[in-house]
């Protein structure tokens, strides 16, 4: 290694991001991009350079009293910092191809770069500053693109405001019991603090009823801040929930099951592609919690398949709403059903498509096959809730959240590529968008065929290869299992498509109860405080007018009360007090 | 010989007293100047006298060369030095208000002296009975004072104080001669010795000599429910009388108080009679409030301010039977912040009344704007009695409440408690009439934006019919007041001009209001100061 470790890891990669962002703004559109891929790259660059041999707490010291650790290097944040840095990279070009105002790339830059600083924590003081900040930027990111986006990301500001301090009060309640923020110094957050930690991280998580802000708010932004936006929360969201529940715990593997299942099962109900995309968002958290979940019942093999699967999802679920993006930008149409026959006039697109449909659906050759495999292969180790095939509940939740997904993305991919004959007529990706879709999309297919490098880029690299553990992912049971599930999602799709069209209409998600409730108690809060406060006042000033008299015209007072007296003392009963006055004190020295 | 210093502090104001009367067969106007040269010479020697007691610690003097305990001693220790640079400081500020305001003539000034070297001699002796006879020169002259502008109300005024004052002073020399019965001294420091010896803290006859000496004094300072003199007093009195008054008399006699409850009976005295020490605590606790609400009520100025000083004198008392170090201090500081913030208080009330004609809150509407600096001193002084740090009236609230609040804990259980929560409530009663003042000199009036400068309450409701059916008005009260064209308040005819300000109040006078401000304020950043200088003393009486 030509560039010494201790140099690059003097570097705290968010500021470089940050200077890049306000570069953005300064500098022309082309030099600025140019900037910012830059120093994306680097950030990718050095998180593969430093490698295994970088690993260790680097500038750490002490902040207002507390030990902490701003670049923590280890083997999990590592493989974070492989693929933000990388996707990042892709998604700048991208923006760049999209027209992207600059103050989108500067935004989703700073967004990036607050990501980076949760992922490089290595104590919880520093990983809640950087989750806050995140969620100030990717507000601001929502924000910038003005209109419907506005009423979105106020909500999606509410939600993460929300989250972000329930897992202060989590972070605080893990430093008064354990005395220290450093992660080395604990395993996971303190149990005290677990369920604020859970709820917490859970919303930036997607937890099934605290995910309504996902679907609301990622279709809204510019196409490339969707882009951004896709990746990093929700996937850092994930990795901090492996810091706080390093053992995991069926509860995260069941939930990671459901979540996979209402995902899947909500995405077939859309039709703005990049809502549908969204809930696959919830959908595949599902399989890495699950993954995370088994990390004590199944073992690391678990962790690597949770793991591997966030890598991946970062490639492909960015790469689909790259692709969806593309379409969106070329027609200005929000609605598959408006869409069709697309594949002739975009195939560069419609191809890309078929990549991160195929990877994320788990086809063999593609990454999603690997690492899907991985988190199914764990559950099915697990036997509770023994069903059909001698599997549990866990697995046939993750199966049919793989049926779903499988439906959902024949549904997207028919009813844009082919569904009728084309309508519309756009030109296909601009050339930075197909280099950005080709970065991901290259990156997808290499992990599915060269599967070793992706577990390389894992931790217990050495554990996954060992003849100990069984890990052959092309292996005849494994390309069954792919092949049942492909045929269930073709057919349930084109005999479903009826009654699922049917039920688009009318199922709601639980936003159509959360946000009016919301809204209501929002505004009537409001209304509650503003006349107790009128009613504290009016009689505050009641009582004070009414002493006021009382007090400034004591006689007046007391006659209209039927008493007319001399309050004054004359000479004579000043004289009468003062004898008492005398007795008493006689009485009080001499009888007490 | 530095000692001579102290009988001449008392010599020479009482010898300079006669003067105005002798010279007065000759000269009509010679009264002011003779009392300008005894006061003055009074601070000098007052100020000799405490460069002594910095360097050489407290000293004394044999008078007549009879020595202690059968001859009379003067004494001059922190605790009396404190109080007699007050005495000097004020009685010499007065001339200069009252050389505008009046009353005029010679015997005024006579009696003035002869306050003075009551005051200084009240302060400065060593001996019980001593005491007494300038207790005695203090009160009778007190009632003349009061009197001294001729009207009827302030007469009956007078005679009220003369009539419960002699009672008074009655009941202390009772005191006296109780506790003479029981040690055969008359000596403070004798007397403290032979009480032990010869009686013991449980004597009945020195328990009845202290009750019948604290009752006697406790109607000197004023202390509810005896000190239904004191309104009248204050409220008729001319207005250079009210400032020496309010500033002094009472605050010689609680001077008077703590000298003989610490140095004659000694806190051993109190911890052996707790019956004694609550029933003053719970009587002083009572006065605090209730001077403090009925001070609330007032409309006129001077008996705001007068009741005022009910509740203050209710501090210092509780202050006196906590009996521990803290509130002791606190009661010393706020005996003289107390001092100094009503002598610039009534002051600051004269000079108004002399320029604008009224003393009525509600006549002064708009004051601020006509008289700015003699408002934002009032303001400034009123705030200070209120305790808004920093200023002296805060230290010594605070020391009082922090000390009842030890009391409290360590064992006093619920009275200590009460004690500061009668604090706290008498703050907000303060609070509440200086924020009506406040709220009249600054906000209401005429020409304002809502305005809400109709005269509020009944002006008659105050008025001295009341009293005895004398219904002269004191300056002008029964007049509607004068307005300027934009509804300010009007200087009355002829109202002194000063060359430095607008107001319309003569400068001397304004200047020593300023020195009262600037040493509120100034002695409320030297709380650690003013604990030092006391040391000395709280060390002493609670060895």
């Amino acid at each position: 290694m030509t560039v010494p470790t201790s140099l690059l890891a003097s570097i705290p990669p968010y500021i470089l991001l940050a200077f890049a962002a306000l570069a953005v703004l300064a500098l022309p559109r082309r030099a600025g991009h140019a900037v910012a891929a830059l120093a994306t790259a680097f950030t990718f660059a050095q998180a593969v350079l430093l490698g295994d041999g970088g690993t260790g707490a680097h500038l750490a010291t002490t902040f207002l009293g507390f030990d902490v650790v701003f670049f923590n290097v280890d083997q999990f944040s590592l493989l974070m910092g492989v693929v933000v840095g990388f996707l990042a990279t892709a998604a700048v070009l991208y923006a760049y191809g999209s027209e992207a105002p600059t103050w989108v790339t500067a935004f989703a830059l700073t967004y990036v770069a607050t990501t980076l600083g949760t992922i490089y924590a290595g104590d919880w003081l520093t990983l809640i500053f950087f989750w806050e900040l995140t969620a100030v930027t990717s507000t601001l990111l929502v924000w910038q693109h003005g209109g419907a986006a506005v009423r979105a990301g106020y909500r999606y500001a509410l939600f993460h405001g929300t989250g972000g301090t329930i897992l202060l009060a989590a972070v605080v309640v893990h430093f008064v019991n354990a005395g220290t923020f450093l992660f080395s110094e604990t395993v996971g957050i303190h149990p005290a603090a677990a369920v604020l930690a859970a709820v917490g991280i859970g919303i930036n998580c997607g937890f099934i009823f605290l995910h309504s802000w996902l679907p609301d708010t990622y279709p809204r932004p510019h196409v490339a801040a969707s882009v951004f936006l896709s990746v990093f929360t929700t996937k850092t969201a994930a990795y901090v929930m492996y810091r706080a529940f390093p053992e995991g715990g069926m509860w995260l593997a069941y939930l990671g099951g459901f979540m996979a299942v209402y995902g899947a099962f909500f995405a077939l109900l859309q039709y703005d592609p990049r809502r549908l995309l969204s809930y696959h968002i919830q959908a595949q958290l599902g399989y890495m919690l699950a993954g995370f979940g088994l990390a004590t019942a199944v073992g690391e093999f678990a962790v690597v398949g949770g793991f591997a699967h966030l890598f991946n999802n970062v490639l492909y679920k960015s790469l689909l709403f790259m692709a969806v993006g593309v379409v969106v930008y070329r027609t200005g149409v929000e609605d598959i059903r408006e869409m069709g026959g697309l594949w002739r006039v975009m195939p560069v697109t419609f191809l890309v498509y078929l990549v991160g449909a195929a990877s994320i659906t788990a086809v063999p050759g593609f990454n999603g096959f690997i690492s899907k495999g991985m988190v199914l292969d764990s559950a099915h180790e697990v036997h509770e809730y023994v069903l059909l095939l001698d599997s549990g509940l866990l697995w046939w939740l993750l199966v049919l959240g793989g049926v779903g997904t499988f439906m959902s993305f024949i549904k997207l991919g028919y009813y844009m590529f082919f569904h009728g004959s084309a309508t519309l007529s756009p030109d296909d990706a601009t050339p930075f968008q197909t280099v950005g879709m080709l970065l991901a999309a290259g990156a997808c297919v290499f992990f599915g065929v060269f599967y070793t490098q992706l577990i390389e880029l894992m931790p217990f690299t050495d554990l996954i290869l060992s003849d100990e553990v069984y890990f052959k992912p092309y292996s005849r049971s494994h390309l069954v299992e792919s092949a049942a599930l492909l045929v269930a999602g073709f057919a349930g799709f084109f005999a479903l498509k009826r009654p699922l069209g049917w039920l688009a209409h009318r199922m709601p998600d639980v936003d159509a109860v959360l946000f009016p409730a919301a809204f209501y108690l929002g505004r009537g809060s409001v209304w509650g405080v503003t006349e107790l406060w009128a009613a504290v006042d009016r009689a505050t000033m009641a009582l004070a007018g009414a002493t006021m008299r009382t007090a400034t015209s004591p006689r007046e007072t007391l006659s209209r009360a039927g008493v007319d007296t001399e309050i004054r003392a004359g000479i004579g009963r000043s004289v009468l007090f003062l004898t008492l006055a005398a007795g008493v004190a006689l009485f009080a020295s001499l009888l007490l | 010989m530095i000692d001579v210093l102290l009988p001449l502090a008392v010599v020479v104001p009482i010898v300079a007293a006669t003067l105005p009367l002798a010279l007065g067969l000759r000269y009509d106007r010679v009264g002011w100047p003779i009392a300008a040269v005894g006061t003055t010479a009074v601070a000098g020697i007052a100020a000799a006298i405490a460069a002594e007691v910095v360097v050489n610690g407290p000293f004394d003097h044999a008078l007549g060369g009879f020595l202690p305990p059968v001859g009379i001693e003067l004494v001059a220790d922190r605790l009396s030095v404190a109080v007699l640079l007050l005495v000097a400081a004020v009685s010499v500020a007065t001339l200069a208000f009252a050389r505008v305001a009046g009353p005029r003539g010679n015997p005024f000034y006579s009696a003035y002296l002869l306050l003075v070297g009551g005051l200084v001699g009240m302060v400065l002796t060593g001996d019980l009975f001593n005491l007494f006879v300038f207790l005695e020169i203090t009160g009778l002259t007190t009632y003349a004072l009061i009197a001294s502008d001729r009207s009827g109300a302030s007469a009956y005024a007078s005679l009220k104080y003369l009539v419960v004052g002699t009672v008074g002073a009655s009941l202390y020399l009772l005191g006296v001669g109780y506790v003479f019965l029981a040690t055969g001294t008359l000596n403070m420091l004798d007397v403290q010795a032979q009480i032990v010896a010869q009686a013991g803290y449980g004597d009945p006859l020195v328990r009845a000599s202290y009750a019948f000496i604290v009752t006697g004094l406790a109607l000197k300072i004023a202390i509810f429910p005896v000190h239904s003199w004191q309104p009248d007093a204050y409220q008729r009195a001319p207005d250079s009388v009210t400032t020496v008054v309010a500033a002094l008399v009472s605050t010689t006699s609680a001077y008077a108080l703590i000298r003989v409850t610490y140095t004659v009976f000694t806190v051993d005295f109190l911890a052996a009679n707790e019956g004694i020490a609550t029933a003053l605590l719970v009587v002083s606790t009572v006065s605090i409030v209730a001077g403090s609400a009925l001070a609330a009520m007032q409309s006129n100025l001077k008996r705001m301010f007068a009741y005022s000083s009910v509740a203050q004198f209710g501090m210092i008392g509780a202050a006196v039977a906590l009996a521990n170090e803290t509130a002791l201090l606190g009661g010393i500081v706020h005996l003289i912040g107390h001092g100094i913030m009503k002598f610039g208080l009534f002051l600051g009330i004269g000079l108004l009344a002399l320029g604008y004609g009224s003393r009525q809150m509600s006549d002064l509407a708009s004051a601020a704007r006509a008289a700015p600096y003699t408002s934002g001193a009032v303001a400034v002084l009123g705030l200070g009695l209120v305790g808004i740090p920093p200023s002296i009236g805060f230290l010594g609230k605070w020391y009082i409440g922090v000390g009842a609040v030890d009391a409290g804990l360590a064992g006093g259980g619920a009275v200590g408690i009460a004690v500061a929560a009668a604090i706290f409530v008498s703050t907000l009663f303060t609070l509440s009439y200086v924020a009506r003042l406040i709220e009249r000199f600054y906000f209401a009036g005429a020409g304002l934006p809502g305005d809400h400068g109709e005269i509020f309450g009944d002006r008659g409701d105050d008025d001295a019919a009341t009293d005895g059916g004398d219904a002269a008005a004191v300056g002008g009260r029964n007049e509607s007041p004068a307005k300027t064209a934009d509804g300010l308040p009007a200087p009355v005819e002829g109202a002194p001009r000063s060359w430095l300000v607008p107001d319309r109040v003569p400068t001397a006078p304004l200047l020593a209001l300023g020195l009262a401000v600037l040493a509120t304020v100034a002695l409320g950043f030297g709380g650690f100061a003013l604990a030092e200088w006391f040391g000395p003393f709280l060390a002493e009486v609670f060895a």
